[in-house]
């Protein structure tokens, strides 16, 4: 295909866009595996989940999606802290948590999946919203609001979960509660109390990163899969824990992916995206800004 | 208003194992007690007993806060920290991949810590210059007499009453142990706290202490009521330095 400089930098900026949704999918799993040490493989699920309740209250109230996924966020929230107390008392309170817990996680995948195929049937599914098909042309530059909608609530989430953490004790303990529960304990913090929190933040994400993902293609619900990898590599390129390394990592897959789809054809892209991933790993074990 | 600890017939172990045998030691007001003994004698578990980390099987551990009294025998964790009792855990057990910062806003989580958090982290930075340097370093890439000073410190934006401290010289160059016990009692008499600090290295600990136990095989075998009494004693010798 012939090089041009406006096919080149649409390929970036729609990476960039699509880098931001990454961001925001991955974020819940940043901190469940990257802050707490929980494989929570089911995360995609429950994105897929944030996605159906905002099409549903979209399709039956005209409801704007995101903001029916902020409705539906404490709901999330408390899902987040049964499942984490589930999986404390079942699993991590005897030390099981290694196989045992992932297999518990991947069944709460495939419950969702099947729920939701129950519920809604194996069809796609698509939202309506204003900012759902028109585009702001600067020069030979297309910014679709589709895409740029959800990178500007992304990123906005990304930010004030990164200012709890760093500014509040209850962010703090989070940050330290891998680390070394018992001396959280002398510290006169709950670990166990602070794990629950934590995972029902985690949790409350996939809420927003579901409305986000509805408003930025059709879904149903077997397409968590396809996302389980991108997520969880995304987290490991960036550094576990870091929400900057996160969002770095984020937008350089989505730009890589996206040059690779415009100028290579789409069915490279995994191959190029999990390349990259090696090379970063093997540059930086411990990711982009791992510490 | 000063503060004391009683502990008074306490039995621990683990499983099987019995650590502890009618263990009996006061903590007077203002007072630093050295709890004496080399390893392996229960130092560490009798320490974890006052922490609510390890459940005695008898006895009674009482502390006195402000004027009131607490039975701390099934406390949890949490709830003896929030009374106002810190502990600096024997290798420090400090949060790795936190700015010493971090750390050191970690340990005013107590809610009665929180209102002096400005003041404490003042004064923290004052008593120790070199934290103040490294406040975004790493806590786990600091030597290990900072991350020493680091756990005192933030022990102490806890703002407590009554501060253990478990073997502040392991692992730490001589000249750093004696600067490590200078500090103790510096802050100590700074804070205005009682202190009780386990420690295998005999004259180092007896410099700052008004009294101190001998702990052997989970047994007090001697109790000296100053310097020079633990100094004298044959016990000490035979048990301890063995001469």
């Amino acid at each position: 295909m012939d090089f041009s400089f406006d096919l080149f930098g649409n390929a970036i900026l729609s990476g960039l866009l699509l880098g931001g949704f990454y961001a925001a999918v991955t974020i819940g799993v940043a901190i469940s595996f990257g802050m707490l040490d929980i494989v929570n493989i089911a995360h995609p699920a429950f994105i897929i989940l944030g996605s159906y309740i905002a099409y549903t209250a979209n399709s039956l109230l005209g409801m704007d999606p995101i903001l029916a996924s902020l409705i539906a966020l404490p709901a999330f929230y408390l899902l987040g802290m049964g499942i984490y107390q589930i999986y404390h008392v079942s699993f991590e309170r005897r030390g099981d948590e290694a196989l045992r817990g992932l297999a518990f996680f991947f069944g709460l995948l495939f419950i969702t999946e099947v729920a939701l195929v129950l519920t809604f049937g194996v069809d796609y599914r698509l939202v309506e919203a204003r900012y759902i098909g028109p585009s702001i042309h600067i020069g030979p530059i297309d910014l679709p609001l589709r895409l740029l909608v959800p990178f500007i609530v992304s990123l906005g989430l990304i930010g004030l979960l990164q200012v709890f953490l760093s500014r509040t004790f209850l962010g703090r303990a989070i940050l330290a509660v891998a680390q070394d529960q018992e001396a959280l304990r002398l510290m006169g913090a709950d670990p166990i109390r602070i794990k629950r929190i934590a995972f029902g933040i985690s949790i409350a994400t996939a809420s927003v990163a579901g409305a986000i993902l509805i408003v930025i293609q059709p879904v149903e619900p077997s397409i968590a899969r396809d996302y389980i990898g991108r997520i969880f590599a995304i987290c490991v390129m960036g550094g576990l824990g870091s929400f900057p390394g996160m969002v770095v990592a984020a937008l350089a897959l989505g730009i890589v992916e996206s040059l690779t789809s415009t100028f290579y054809g789409p069915s490279w892209t995994p191959a190029v995206g999990f390349g990259f991933l090696l090379l970063t790993l093997a540059v930086r074990p411990a990711g982009i800004f791992g510490r | 208003m000063a503060s004391s600890l009683t502990i008074s017939g306490v039995d621990a172990g683990y499983g099987a194992i019995r650590v502890l045998n009618g263990v009996s030691l006061t903590v007077a007001p203002g007072q630093t007690v050295a709890l004496l003994g080399t390893n392996g004698n229960g130092k560490s578990t009798l320490m974890k007993c006052v922490m609510g980390m390890v459940t005695p099987t008898a006895g009674s551990i009482v502390a006195e806060i402000d004027g009131s009294l607490h039975e701390l025998v099934g406390l949890s964790t949490q709830a003896i920290v929030d009374l106002g009792i810190a502990f600096v855990p024997e290798g420090r057990r400090l949060f790795p991949k936190l700015s010493v910062t971090e750390n050191l806003l970690l340990g005013a989580y107590r809610q009665s810590a929180r209102v002096s958090i400005a003041r404490n982290l003042a004064f923290c930075y004052e008593a120790f210059p070199r934290l103040s340097e490294r406040r975004t370093q790493l806590a786990g890439s600091m030597s290990g007499g900072e991350q020493q000073m680091l756990a005192l410190a933030r022990a102490l934006m806890s703002d407590p009453r009554i501060l253990l401290i478990d073997e502040p010289s392991v692992g730490l160059a001589p000249l750093l142990v004696s600067r490590t016990i200078e500090k103790i009692k510096e802050l100590k008499d700074t804070f205005n706290l009682t202190v009780l600090m386990a420690e295998q290295n005999f004259t180092q600990a007896i410099r700052i202490a008004d009294a101190g136990y001998l702990i052997v095989h989970g047994e007090i075998v001697f109790e000296g009521t100053s310097a020079e009494a633990l100094n004298d004693n044959e016990q000490i010798r035979k048990f301890y330095l063995g001469l």
